[in-house]
């Protein structure tokens, strides 16, 4: 790159940036404040809206939408029907389950002891789960969006 | 983590500090990369409040994922590939209509002019970091000279008190300061192999899924 070229581009990328809206930067500085300090991150391993993408086989529109989020000590998989959120704790345990929106909100679910749990309705748009397991553990999930 | 030839060690210093809880930090890696994030929102006609919905959902993933980070050279295509997914959910989800192949492509990551956007993007944001580390006369100088249309070598004089003579070889020593900058050396310079392999199509590369 000579130096013309050189000058040139960094115009661009420095014009770039300034069109970026301050509030849209200011909305990244604020997700900071998401950040988890107290529980194990489950991280989501299977979501069957983008696995049929990625296999080039795209997964029938009626299907429900199943999902797995895995962390050391244990896995949820959800399954999401028209009305409910539906899980299951692996292996089997109690806890207490608080479904978190993006606008600070949450709703709790109880666990019970085959791992069952049911939150209705189902969530809209993005949202995480919080568990804490009857042993005292606490787990939270990636955020995932509906 | 794993800092390697193409990172900025400025990076590597930024992602340990916000792991650490330092929002100074964090800050400092929303404002390198918001450009990045705000073009690829731009790519799918999305601005305003519909960007920043999808911005927030993007670095909301990104700050749980701190500790996952290996490599910060991964961070722009990791950046790149998670926001044009959050655009795709959005307009979805907006009811806008995406076409079928466009979406598969784009989620799969092996479009070559998307990689070429996003070595553009790579760039634009090492020119960036190394320009902010430049003295004021050096900015001073490169901003009436990269402005459209470019400032006269005597209106330059003029505003910098500088001698006409002096404004060329001024310019040549600030861009050759800037292509030395740690955020550029490693791109403009890279190893023999690998460069454009780091910049990773499909943006995984060097993020753990945890």
């Amino acid at each position: 790159m000579n130096d013309d070229e050189l000058l040139s581009e960094l115009g661009e990328a420095v014009r770039a940036a300034e069109e970026v809206p301050a509030s849209f930067v200011a909305a990244g500085r604020a997700a900071f404040a998401w950040r988890n300090l107290d529980a194990e991150l489950a991280a989501l391993t299977y979501d069957s809206a983008t696995s049929g993408v990625l296999a080039g086989t795209r997964s029938e529109p009626a299907a429900l939408r199943a999902l797995t989020f895995v962390a050391r000590e244990l896995t949820i998989e959800l399954e999401v029907t028209p009305d409910a959120l539906l899980g299951q704790v692996v292996p089997p345990q109690a806890g207490e389950l608080e479904l978190l929106g993006r606008d600070g909100s949450a709703r709790t679910a109880s666990v019970d002891e085959i791992g069952w749990f049911a939150v209705r309705p189902a969530p809209v748009g993005m949202f995480r789960l919080r568990l804490r397991t009857a042993d005292g553990a606490s787990v939270l999930t990636e955020w995932t969006t509906l | 983590m794993i800092a390697t030839v193409r990172d900025d060690p400025t990076v590597v210093d930024l992602v340990e500090r916000a792991r650490d809880g330092d929002q100074g930090a964090w800050d400092g890696i929303v404002e390198r990369y918001a450009a990045l994030v705000w073009a690829v929102c731009r790519r799918h006609g999305l601005s305003g409040p519909d960007a920043e919905e999808v911005a927030s959902c993007v670095w909301l993933r990104l700050v749980e994922r701190l500790d996952g980070i290996r490599e910060p050279a991964a961070l722009p295509g990791w950046l790149a590939t998670t926001t044009r997914r959050e655009c795709l959910y959005y307009l979805r989800t907006k009811n806008r209509l995406v076409p079928v192949e466009d979406d598969e492509r784009i989620v799969q990551g092996d479009d070559p002019a998307a990689d070429e956007w996003l070595l553009r993007q790579e760039r634009h944001i090492a020119l960036r970091a190394g320009f902010a580390e430049l003295s004021d006369k050096c900015r001073w100088l490169l901003s009436m000279l990269f402005r459209e249309p470019p400032a006269s070598y005597s209106e330059i004089s003029a505003e910098l008190g500088m001698a006409v003579g002096a404004i060329g070889p001024s310019r040549q020593r600030c861009l050759d300061k800037l292509r030395t900058s740690r955020a550029l050396a490693a791109l403009l310079d890279p190893p023999a192999a690998g460069a454009a392999g780091a910049a990773g199509a499909g943006g995984a590369a060097g993020m753990d899924k945890r």
